[in-house]
């Protein structure tokens, strides 16, 4: 049930960051260093995931050389392909060899 | 043909190509619904309850690997602030639309969404519309099919090859396709240094630490290149 609560949460957080300007405020404009801001939301949110992901449950942060081969590998994938596809492939393809192999 | 008609076609052949990158994603959203322990039913229910791919695998990567509920939404949450700005620029275009539109349309306003809609924006408002629900219906309706396809396949995925790990890799694309100015990059890798040096706080309140820092550095990298 808390699982459910949490996704209608984030849904309805979804909905408005969506819907705020078009709802109520098309008139308003958003001030320029809030603007700046939020370019960087993205990326440092999903750096942060990341790492995030990979805390196990003592706090350490279980990364190995299967993962960080993967992220190189599949870091220049996404760069040289733009695509996520091949990057997926790539970084998945090389966190497995690499790990049979260690 | 009616001009109708032809809208509604052009909207479909121009969502469908834009979905393609979003298969992967929608797919390990489905798996990691599974290998999270959450009920299928429910997990899969964030595929139209949010409908947007990275709050959906970060809410329920979170809540799978025993995050604290209020930091996992907490990030769910961040991770889609940016739709704000989609909100902003989109706004002049709705308010040439109706008011039923104007609440359905930003229950569809995906990335892929509002890329092709933005291209629309001078559209007579009633061609706006038809072209917006033709390629959102498709997005939606791919997103729906595909996330359950996941949670079909997910049980036989063996945990040996720890496809979660996908989510991951799928960040980091998103990361490395979106770096398009060096600020960017800092925030980055400030984001994630500082969530590794925070590793240890409870209830991976570190992932909000590391983010909030992130957001502040890449500002400031912005400032001093300006």
């Amino acid at each position: 049930m808390t699982d459910f609560f949490a996704i209608i949460a984030v849904g309805i957080g979804t909905y408005l960051s969506r819907g705020v300007f078009i709802l109520a405020l098309a008139n308003k404009k958003i001030p320029d260093p809030v603007l700046i801001a939020l370019q960087f939301v993205a990326p440092a949110v999903l750096g942060a995931l990341i790492v995030a992901l990979l805390i196990d449950s003592d706090g350490n942060v279980a990364i190995g050389v299967g993962e960080v081969s993967a992220f190189v590998v599949g870091g220049a994938v996404a760069y040289r392909t733009r695509n996520h596809i091949l990057t997926l492939i790539a970084g998945m393809g090389v966190f497995w060899v690499v790990r049979a192999l260690t | 043909m009616s001009p109708d008609r032809s809208i509604i076609k052009q909207g479909i052949a121009d969502a469908l190509p834009l979905f393609v990158p979003a298969i992967p994603f929608a797919f390990v959203i489905g798996v990691v619904i599974v290998e999270s322990g959450i009920s299928p039913v429910v997990g899969w229910s964030s595929s139209w309850i949010i409908f947007g791919g990275a709050a959906q695998l970060t809410l329920i990567s979170l809540l799978g690997s025993g995050a604290a509920v209020a930091a996992a939404i907490t990030a769910g949450l961040v991770v889609n602030a940016r739709h704000l700005m989609y909100s902003a620029a989109m706004a002049p275009v709705f308010q040439h639309q109706p008011r039923w539109m104007r609440w359905v349309g930003p229950y569809l306003l995906i990335d892929q969404q509002f890329a092709l809609a933005m291209l629309r924006a001078d559209d007579d408002p009633k061609a706006f519309r038809t072209y917006y629900l033709s390629s959102g219906l498709v997005f939606w309706t791919l997103w729906q099919i595909i996330t359950a396809v996941g949670i079909v396949l997910g049980p036989i995925v063996p945990q040996s090859w720890r496809l979660e790990f996908a989510v991951s890799i799928l960040f980091l694309g998103l990361i490395v396709m979106g770096i398009d100015k060096y600020p960017k990059l800092v925030a980055a890798l400030v984001g994630a240094g500082v969530t590794y040096l925070s590793a240890g706080l409870p209830n991976r309140a570190g992932l909000l630490v590391g983010a909030f820092v992130g957001i502040l550095v890449g500002t400031i990298a912005e400032r001093l290149r300006e």
